[in-house]
């Protein structure tokens, strides 16, 4: 081995200490990069494939009630290359357990081959037409904790019916399970879908020889007419009451997958970049401070012959150290964690070809990513290399000039200050570049802690605005169709119900010029207690005598605000189109509706006295109690969506605690190493203290008040790049289906600042080895390391 | 007598410039250096000698001047070239030795020699300056004299013609200089080395075969010497 080659080991060695935190750093690096890009690349080839494999849907269309022969009709519209009509339809299912609120949704299955969203059968056998059978969807199967051969009991239009089960499968619609919009998070014990033979669910459901859920699939080479086709199919099927048409962009499972993708892509790039940033200038920190350390050395080494490349290479060669090491051990890791968060996704998410796959371009794009930030960082840092004559470096180093700070002229102040506060803020400013980079390292750690605090809570502040503040009701009926007025009442004696309001939600289209939504409009009573509505600007407000309020979302979308007029065109057969005043635009975070008062719903739609559901507050549990009750298709409470989201919570805290560790690292790594090159800077200025007779705690004393100093600086300057952290991942993670808002509650910036100077504390603590071990002698004498 | 010169330096001036004055600390120096001699430039600290050395072992540029090496002018060199010259041609010995620390004897003995094409024998080297015994020793493990031979031992084993010491003895104590002063001269004489100390140190000059004064940056006298003493009658 080449001699200087030794003695970069030997350096290494010294400083092992710098080297490893640097080295973790860059291993966080990698395994980020590596295994969320790889995660990211091979779930969406998974789906894609999975797509492809059961020929998934481009469009999806709810209807009332249409015809098969008109269904078949689709087909003449130009792009359009396969339809298929389905019965769709959410109803209780019977449990052992009474108190248990079980829904699932009957899709029906036609007969024919080459179907669209075809079943992908993971265990069993197919649907056999003409029986009671039924495939059920793996996560349901799995949360249930069902067997081939199980019996399962849905109740129908009054009716309790009995299925087998022949097949646990997996279906592209599906991927991510979830209820609805609102429900916001899988819940498999909860919901479940199951598929059942075409002629069961016509003839359980009331639709023979026609269907209430239309899916089309379109040739690959008009995928970019989408729109315009939906347009077409719309028009098609305006007569028969669509309740909504949504394109594979929008589908609920594909974009909260595509979303997914997305975020892994966005985390694996962001905070990939960031630790290589925080490592380069940490290397070149640590890398300049050596060379001016050696500076002797290096004029040894340039009077012995040896060239400038050389000299340059042989100080390079540590952070290519750190690169490599860091890459290899990245690597070493970045393989079972990536393993592992495809178990996680496969827990999770329903598709059956998700398999782990190492891809070794990531290997080696994240090796040859870290060291070039390293190499980079090295030449950067060890570039004054170049610049020491070696007639000069023989030369003592001229004392460093010591001025006068601007602080100083604050006579009264400067003159109150104790000597060591004044050492702390000479060096400060003696070292000013070091010293802004430790500001804002602590606060890109404070930041980076903060992600994950404000991300844990964010979703029970979310649930807490969407569930008490806008949503105030215990339980929200669903009737199958439009009842009388009167039926209200007659539930209140059912069960105990402490108070009723009646609700019409209704599927309308919504336009603002060429801006058209589909989405239900909901009328409640303008005296409504169930509701509490918040501007944008959060002003609380009462729903106006007439017009129409907008959800945020929603307004969006449309490009619609108050004071603006919009059309409203009811799916329902025979109701004319209509305009609107725009009134308000309010706050809602899951999913995107439109509210107005009961009243000028009933003008709308040109009928009166009617309700489609209702609105309950009660402590007693009514969904025991209505079970059997006929015309109502679902009963949902606050309460089920609250245990689903608490069970979810774990996984949430469990994976944000990675990321707190990652900001943990990130913050031990630039405390401890910039202490360090600061503590080797300032060796003689401490042999000189100590033999001046300063003890050792005296001396660490002033190290640790000078990152106390910066660590203020640190947290004050963190709280608007948390912020601003938070609020870009909060929009990036929010989609159409939800927002979420960037409400940051006062503890998450303590919890954060505390966690912060913990990290600081720890990296501290580990610096005080160097101080306890300086032989104050040895330093005055030494001219060369 | 000029084929048998190894170094060369003609109207040699090196200036500084000192905020608004301009100090020369060599100024118009002619000198040659001849194959195989042990020459001592003499003269007391800010004299100019530290600065005449490091331009003749081409560790710093003058101002004004020429230098030539084997009649090869060495000032146009290029960074690379000048490189090579140190690399090759010239042994440097420091005042305070200047050791890598991370490196036993041996191994900064190696470190010189490994970039070197026609290096001498390392373990010989170790074994003439005294340290055969010593060679896995760190610098911190050894006395300033033993360290001290490290070094000339690493300014030797490169092979190069000519050897630079700068106050060898400078650091050491009285008995320890005249070990390493007789090591140089050992040195001059086995492998007809040509060295050239510079010293502060008057006696120093009994041992060569020529003195060279300097002050103020000129050279004020050149004197041969006809019956060069052993170091070891050295007192000082």
């Amino acid at each position: 081995m080449k001699k200087l080659d030794k003695r970069l080991l030997r350096t290494i060695r010294e400083s092992k200490g710098q080297f490893i935190s640097l080295t973790i750093v860059v291993i966080v690096a990698l395994i980020v990069y590596v295994s969320f890009s790889m995660v990211a690349d091979q779930l969406y080839n998974s789906i894609y494939q999975y797509y492809g494999e059961t020929n998934f849907a481009h469009i999806f269309v709810d209807v009332n009630r249409v015809p098969g022969n008109v269904v078949d009709d689709l087909l003449s519209i130009d792009g359009i290359d396969q339809v298929q009509g389905r019965v769709v339809s959410d109803v209780p299912l019977r449990v052992e357990d009474p108190n248990e609120k079980v829904n699932v949704r009957i899709v029906s299955v036609p007969s024919n081959e080459n179907q669209i969203n075809s079943l992908f059968v993971l265990e069993g056998e197919e649907l056999r037409p003409g029986t009671r059978t039924t495939s059920v969807l793996q996560q349901f199967f799995i949360g249930r904790d069902m067997e081939i051969g199980d019996t399962l009991r849905p109740y129908i239009g009054g009716t309790e019916y009995s299925l087998e089960v022949v097949a646990e499968v997996g279906n592209p619609e599906y991927i991510y399970l979830m209820e609805n919009e609102q429900t916001l998070l899988p819940d498999e014990k909860g919901f479940g879908v199951i598929y059942v033979p075409e002629e069961f669910a016509q003839s359980a459901l009331g639709f023979q020889g026609s269907y209430n859920n239309v899916i089309v699939t379109i040739d690959e080479s008009q995928e970019n007419r989408i729109d315009i086709i939906a347009d077409d199919i719309e028009d098609r099927l305006e007569r028969f009451g669509i309740r909504s048409i949504v394109t594979r962009e929008d589908h609920l499972s594909h974009s909260v997958m595509i979303q997914e993708v997305d975020s892994l892509k966005l985390m694996s790039q962001s905070m990939t970049i960031i630790f290589l940033l925080v490592a380069s200038v940490v290397i070149s920190i640590m890398l300049s401070r050596i060379v001016r350390k050696d500076r002797i050395g290096i004029g040894v080494l340039k009077g012995l012959g040896y060239g400038n490349t050389q000299i340059l290479m042989h100080y390079v060669k540590y952070s290519i150290a750190i690169g490599l090491t860091g890459s290899l051990i990245g690597i070493l890791f970045s393989i079972p964690i990536s393993r592992s968060l495809v178990e996680l996704y496969i827990q999770y998410m329903n598709i059956p070809l998700f398999r782990s796959v190492i891809d070794n371009n990531y290997l080696i794009y994240g090796t040859l990513l870290t060291t070039a930030f390293c190499v980079a960082a090295g030449l950067f840092g060890a570039r004054s290399v170049l610049q020491i004559s070696p007639a000069d470096a023989m030369r003592p180093e001229t004392p460093r000039t010591g001025k006068r700070m601007w602080i100083e002229s604050f006579q009264a102040f400067w003159k109150r200050m104790t000597f060591s506060w004044k050492m702390v803020l000479r060096n400060i400013s003696r070292t000013k570049r070091r010293a802004f980079f430790l500001v804002i390292g602590i606060a890109l750690t404070f930041a980076v802690t903060m992600v994950p605090v404000f991300m844990s809570t964010v979703w029970d502040t979310l649930f807490e605005r969407q569930y008490s503040q806008l949503q105030k009701m215990d339980y929200s009926i669903e009737f199958t169709r439009p009842l009388d007025i009167k039926v209200i009442p007659e539930l209140q004696k059912l069960t105990q119900i402490d108070y009723i309001e009646p609700k019409v939600e209704l599927p309308f289209e919504l336009a603002e010029g060429w801006r058209k939504e589909i989405v239900n409009v909901i009328g409640i009573r303008r005296d409504t207690i169930m509701y509490g509505f918040r501007t944008t600007s959060g002003r609380e407000i009462e729903l106006p005598e007439k017009g129409i309020v907008l959800t945020d979302i929603l307004a969006r979308q449309l490009h619609a605000g108050p004071g603006d007029t919009i059309s409203i065109n009811s799916v329902l057969p025979g109701v004319s189109e209509k305009t609107i005043e725009v009134k308000a635009v309010v706050e809602q975070y899951f999913g995107k509706n439109a509210y107005m008062d009961i009243e000028q719903m009933y003008e709308i739609i040109e009928e009166k006295n009617i309700a489609t559901g209702a609105l309950a507050f009660t402590d007693w549990n009514i969904t025991q109690d209505l079970r059997d009750v006929q015309n109502i298709s679902a009963i949902n409470t606050v309460q089920d969506l609250r245990a689903t989201m608490e069970e979810y919570m774990d996984l949430i805290i469990a994976s944000m605690g990675a990321l707190m560790l990652f900001g943990g690292i990130l913050g031990f790594a630039i405390v401890y190493n910039i202490t360090i090159v600061s503590i080797s800077e300032r060796i003689m200025e401490f042999s000189s203290l100590r033999v001046l007779g300063f003890d050792k705690k005296e001396i660490f004393k002033l190290v640790t008040r000078e990152n106390a100093l910066m660590t203020v600086f640190g947290l004050i300057l963190g709280m608007p790049l948390g912020y601003s952290m938070c609020k870009g991942i909060a929009d990036a993670v929010s989609t159409d289906m939800y927002t979420i808002p960037a409400i940051i509650e006062p503890f998450v910036y303590l919890y954060s600042a505390v966690a912060t100077v913990v990290f600081v504390i720890v990296a501290q603590m580990a610096t005080y080895k160097k101080i306890k071990d300086l032989n104050f002698i040895d330093a005055l004498k030494n001219r060369i390391s | 007598m000029s084929e048998n010169i190894l170094l060369k330096a003609e109207n040699l001036s090196k200036l500084y410039q000192m905020g608004e004055v301009t100090v020369a600390a060599v100024k118009n120096v002619d000198i040659e250096i001849i194959n195989g001699e042990f020459a001592v430039i003499l003269g007391p600290s800010g004299s100019g000698k530290s600065t005449l050395l490091n331009i003749l072992g081409g560790m710093d540029q003058p101002t004004e001047g020429n230098v030539y090496m084997n009649g090869e002018s060495i000032i146009g060199f290029n960074d690379k070239k000048l490189t090579a010259y140190r690399r090759d041609k010239v042994g440097f010995v420091f005042q305070f030795y200047n050791l890598m620390g991370t490196l036993t004897a041996r191994e900064n003995v190696e470190l010189a020699t490994e970039i070197c094409e026609d290096a001498l024998d390392i373990d010989e080297v170790l074994e003439t300056v005294g340290l055969g015994d010593r060679k896995d020793h760190f610098p911190s493990q050894m006395s300033g004299g033993e360290q001290q031979r490290v070094a000339i031992a690493r300014a030797v084993a490169k092979n190069a013609d000519l050897l630079l010491c700068d106050e060898p003895t400078g650091a050491l104590d009285f008995e320890t200089g005249i070990k390493i002063l007789g090591l140089l001269k050992e040195i001059n004489v086995k492998y007809n080395k040509t060295v050239v100390i510079i010293t502060h140190n008057v006696p120093i000059g009994e041992m060569a075969d020529r003195v060279i004064k300097m002050r103020s940056g000129e050279i004020i006298e050149i004197t041969e010497n006809k019956d060069p003493i052993e170091p070891e009658r050295i007192v000082w």
